[in-house]
């Protein structure tokens, strides 16, 4: 079992301008833009679990993201 | 896409896609690279093996968004954990012995100037502070004393991660180690402070914490270290396993060890020519980009 990152669609709030996971995410290429849907999107195989993105997005109050099993 | 950045087209079938989103969605010879091109353009780094939340990486990524350059830019590293990264990235990188990285920067950026002497070519040195400020402190220091022309990228943690956690010439005095069991008994060394007494024209110390913050110096440091003189950059990047912490606190402890009177607050030295420099920069930057085009066309 390997906890990776899942963004919430509805609770992201990119379209307002927020980049923290994009900003503090660790791993190159692994949480990208999605400009059609304007919300954040994991690359699953890239995502080590470290729960960076967790925290800056629970710090900002947005709780879009959350850690699951894969 | 670029025009010095091409695929040849026999190849493009065969090439790796990481490859070929590098080529068609890269950031080359975007003249406003930064942070901002994050999650829509592909980075320079493909994926490496640092440790999950590694600061450091957070640190990498930043600084490979912000060099002004990167299709004319050779990055000089180091033995330790940055060069788990280097064979990861796109710009041209050559690993030193362990300490050597300033001396190879120097004969490299000579070089350079020779075989191109029309172009703008940029050397970045970016190692541990074992390499910097212990084994290589004589190569160090002899490249800001002959006013060589690149820029030096510390990434600070204060020990040896790589092989443990060995006692280090940053580490603060008092700190614990895993295999530096009686605690550092002389103070941290002061090398912004020698820096800038050995001829540095720029020195920032700071933490990743802040990527607007860190895109600024790094373009800064390269930018003076092209035309004026050396430029030192210390960025503390903690290492999580090292200082007993979890995977996703590592960018709390950066804001902790930045806070005001902390070891990491963000200090700056430009020296009077820098300043000018800096202050006639845009000016400077339209004539650069009209040499450039003008020897590439």
């Amino acid at each position: 079992m390997y906890n990776v990152a899942e963004v919430n669609a509805e609770e992201c709030v990119a379209q307002k301008g927020c980049r923290l996971c994009i900003m503090y995410c660790p791993e190159a290429n692994c949480i990208q833009m999605d400009t059609t849907k304007m919300v954040a999107t994991i690359v699953e195989s890239r995502c080590k679990g470290c729960e960076l993105c967790v925290v800056v997005c629970d710090a900002a109050k947005h709780n879009a993201i959350k850690m699951v099993a894969r | 896409m670029g025009k010095k950045i091409q695929i040849n087209k026999e190849f493009v079938d065969i090439m790796p896609q990481d490859y070929l989103d590098l080529v068609e969605n890269g950031t080359f010879e975007s003249p406003n690279r930064g942070w901002k091109d994050f999650g829509t353009a592909t980075e320079l780094i493909a994926e490496h093996s640092l440790c999950a939340g590694c600061p450091e990486s957070i640190a990498f990524r930043h600084i490979m968004a912000s060099i002004p350059n990167p299709e004319d830019t050779v990055m000089v590293g180091s033995t330790g954990c940055t060069s788990l990264v280097f064979p990861m990235i796109a710009v041209h990188n050559i690993h030193s012995l362990f300490g050597n990285q300033n001396a190879i920067a120097t004969g490299l950026k000579r070089a350079l100037a020779v075989r191109f002497p029309d172009k703008v070519k940029d050397v970045i040195v970016l190692a541990g502070d074992g390499a910097t400020v212990d084994i290589g402190l004589d190569m160090t220091l002899q490249s800001w004393f002959r006013k060589e022309r690149f820029t030096t990228i510390c990434f600070d943690n204060e020990l040896y991660a790589n092989t443990g956690g060995q006692e280090s010439g940053l580490m603060q005095k008092g700190f614990l180690a895993k295999m530096a069991p009686v605690g550092k008994k002389f103070e941290k060394v002061r090398l912004p402070e020698i820096a800038r007494e050995s001829g540095c024209d720029y020195v920032a110390i700071m933490t990743a914490s802040k990527p607007s913050l860190v895109e600024k110096v790094i373009k800064q440091a390269v930018l003076i270290a092209r035309e004026v003189g050396p430029t030192y950059i210390q960025i503390y990047t903690p290492c999580i396993l090292e200082i007993g912490k979890q995977s996703m606190e590592g960018l709390q402890e950066m804001r902790t060890s930045e806070a005001p009177g902390e070891r990491f607050k963000f200090r700056e030295f430009i020296s009077p020519e820098a300043q000018s420099f800096l202050d006639g920069l845009a000016e400077k930057k339209k004539a650069e980009k009209l040499a450039a085009t003008g020897a590439t066309s």
